[in-house]
């Protein structure tokens, strides 16, 4: 009972932590906090059209998130979701217009969209297999070999949209061909870029709800903390690396084709955008859990969008405002789940130790298990 | 390609390295105390702005104290959370990194909004050694640079000193090789971790400012471009010792240096190949480091106790 109180007075003072950095920040650019709170509303709720937005920029977050969740529960970090977003967008895109070249005209919309998912979740798939057998193989820090993967995507994509994707008009951004009518995504509400795509969250969720109750699930939360125990459950270094990443890196394909097929129906350089990091900040910001990804998309894409507003609004604040506020949010987070964690009030939310050496935390106490974490709760607090 | 252009490739080496010795030497202090800083590339790009910002009024040498200090901040909040109320360090290593990307970001679109011109301040000067630098090839490079690439050189020599004759750096092996004993044995690992986070966060804010104060003069939203990233991958390649880092970093200044010059020679290839060069050889290099520890720490144990190999695990 304590403990839950605990847990709300500590999410409150992230709220107001938040709060107060919003407020320093709107200050310093010498305006008034009040109508940045109005812009903010503003951006989010004024019109329907924004309201599509909402659901746009949540979205690709959430399913990121959601198919990071297996890797970040095993403790595989990976950090490579803005790369294989854009290897699945390069897949989605050439076989989309591959199909329509050899085809013609007559292909249906769902013939499309299946190739087009299938190809994103391919393309996205692969380019996180190499991390994976680096890791697995030679054991090469799976956070240090994505992150460096994600330049090289960048450099691929740009040299694809100049050579062998390239529209061939002539244009001031290198950008694809447009895509087949056909294989753009519907909308989904009449006059927003909202398109029928965001309905996949739900299938996602569902995937989701699905595997978290298989045994397969389980062992990878042991693998974790006990890999030699998750080998005598039946699962390998090797399956739990593959397995997850492969995951994570079929979602984040998806994501790449649902943004060339659902909003801009064309390839550009900026597919990504930000969404890979946005997602694994999601996913440890709603504790690996789903609903709690769901809402911290919501708010993520909400910020993005109420930070146009409140620039709107107020004329001298930089929408680069939304950034701030993620990165003290996320903080904020990761003390409270740090000190919750401690006081044996939840079981830790983020991912494991990553080294051998973690194993032991740097005060020289032995990381808490679960039979003594409920020990500290009374001398903490 | 003409001898000129290799005197400035090498030239642009030694530039684009020095930060990189400079934050990797810091990193080096936490990882050696068994500890992880993955907010580095946040520290450097929050420390390259407020460099500039305050160089702009009060010059060079304020701007690059400036930068330390913004670092140390930041550094000390890590310290708190992660080290104090038991955050999960990667989770606040990247949560850093946000921070700092989105408030140099924030902070310099205020101070320069859109469509105004950039603010240049002065950059720290060359030396010139007199005739040294005129050796051909090498003569630029090694004595025609500026006192900041100087003073890495200094800082590098400092820290192989330190690990190797005073206390403090044994302590610090201590505490990364075993906090259990070392604390047995009167060291405080929590406290020397925090002083290495401390000395890695003031480093990596200083990284920051080398890039803005020593050869651009300005600041611009994401001009680290990953190099706090680059400085983690060197760490591990130079196996944490202040020679291996200098070597790792001056490897990684080299090819981004080669990148950058032969785009405009006769040499004709997609220019995205070249930025993604030295990214891609860090990825190899990486790769090749990691494979030779697995291969050393298997060796050892096999010899010790052949069972025991096949079940251990190393950093995923």
């Amino acid at each position: 009972m304590i403990g839950r109180l605990r847990g709300w007075m500590l999410a409150g003072a992230v709220v107001v932590a938040v709060l107060v950095v919003a407020t320093v920040l709107i200050l310093i650019a010498g305006a008034d906090p009040l109508t940045g709170l109005q812009g903010l509303i503003a951006g989010v709720s004024s019109s329907p059209y924004r309201v599509g937005e909402l659901l746009v920029g949540a979205v690709p977050i959430a399913i990121v998130a959601l198919t990071l969740i297996p890797a970040l529960r095993a403790g595989v970090f990976s950090v490579g979701a803005e790369g294989q977003v854009i290897f699945g967008a390069i897949f989605a895109t050439a076989a989309t217009l591959g199909t329509a070249g050899l085809f013609g005209e007559g292909v249906p919309a769902p013939v499309y969209w299946v190739i087009g998912m299938v190809s994103g979740a391919l393309g996205g798939a692969a380019f996180a297999l190499l991390p994976a057998w680096l890791a697995e193989r030679w054991h090469v820090n799976i956070i240090l070999s994505t992150l460096l993967l994600n330049y090289i995507a960048a450099g691929f994509l740009g040299w694809t949209l100049r050579t062998w994707l390239a529209s061939g008009e002539n244009t001031a951004t290198p950008q694809s061909q447009q895509l087949p009518e056909a294989s753009a995504l519907p909308d989904l509400i009449p006059g927003t870029r909202a398109h029928i795509g965001v309905l996949l969250i739900i299938v996602v969720a569902v995937l989701f709800e699905w595997w978290r109750r298989t045994s397969q699930a389980t062992r990878i939360g042991v693998f974790a903390e006990r890999p030699r125990l998750a080998l005598r459950l039946g699962t390998t270094r090797a399956r739990t690396l593959y397995g997850t990443m492969l995951v994570s890196g079929a979602g984040a394909g998806v994501v790449g084709w649902l943004q060339v097929a659902g909003v801009n129906e064309r390839l550009f350089n900026s597919v990504s955008g930000g969404v890979g990091f946005s997602g694994l900040a999601v996913a440890l910001l709603g504790a690996l859990l789903p609903g709690g990804i769901l809402l911290a998309a919501l708010f993520f894409s909400a910020l993005t969008a109420g930070a146009l507003g409140i620039q709107s609004a107020t004329g001298t604040v930089p929408s680069s405002i939304a950034d701030v506020i993620k990165g003290v949010l996320l903080l904020g987070v990761a003390a409270v789940a740090g000190v919750t964690a401690r006081s044996g009030a939840a079981r830790p939310a983020a991912a494991p130790p990553l080294t051998d050496v973690a194993a032991v935390t740097p005060d020289g106490e032995p990381t808490p298990t679960p039979a003594t974490e409920s020990a500290g709760t009374e001398e903490r607090s | 390609m003409s001898i000129e252009l290799w005197a400035s490739i090498l030239a642009g080496a030694i530039v684009l390295a020095t930060p990189l010795v400079i934050a990797g030497l810091g990193e080096g202090f936490v990882e050696r105390a068994g500890r992880l800083n993955l907010g580095i590339e946040g520290m450097m790009i929050l420390g390259a702005f407020v460099a500039v910002f305050v160089a702009s009024f009060a010059g060079l040498v304020a701007g690059l104290a400036a930068a330390m200090l913004t670092g140390l901040a930041l550094a000390a909040l890590m310290n708190l959370v992660v080290y104090r109320l038991g955050a999960n360090e990667i989770v606040v290593g990247l949560a850093i990194t946000m921070l700092g990307l989105g408030l140099s970001t924030y902070l310099y679109q205020l101070w320069i909004p859109a469509g105004q011109t950039n603010v240049s301040v002065p950059t720290a000067p060359k030396l010139g050694l007199g005739i040294l630098t005129d050796i051909p090839l090498i003569g630029p490079a090694l004595f025609g640079q500026s006192p900041l690439v100087y003073g890495a050189l200094v800082l590098a020599i400092a820290a192989w000193a330190i690990f190797r004759f005073t206390r403090f750096g044994l302590q610090v092996r201590a505490v990364g090789a075993d906090p259990t004993s070392a604390a047995l044995r009167g060291v405080r690992p929590r406290q020397i971790g925090a002083q290495t986070l401390l000395i890695g966060g003031a480093l990596a804010g200083l990284a920051g400012s080398v890039i803005t104060l020593g050869s651009i003069g300005a600041f611009s939203p994401d001009i680290t471009a990953g190099r706090g990233y680059i400085v983690l991958a060197i760490v591990i390649m130079g196996r944490m010792t202040p020679v291996g880092i200098a070597i790792g970093a001056l490897l990684f200044g080299f090819l981004q240096s080669f990148s950058l010059l032969a785009q405009s020679t006769a040499i004709q290839l997609p220019s995205e190949l070249y930025q993604t060069f030295p990214y891609a050889i860090t990825l190899i290099v990486l790769v090749l480091t990691s494979r030779a520890a697995l291969r050393r720490h298997l060796g050892r144990h096999l010899r010790r106790d052949p069972g025991r190999a096949s079940g251990r695990t190393l950093p995923a």
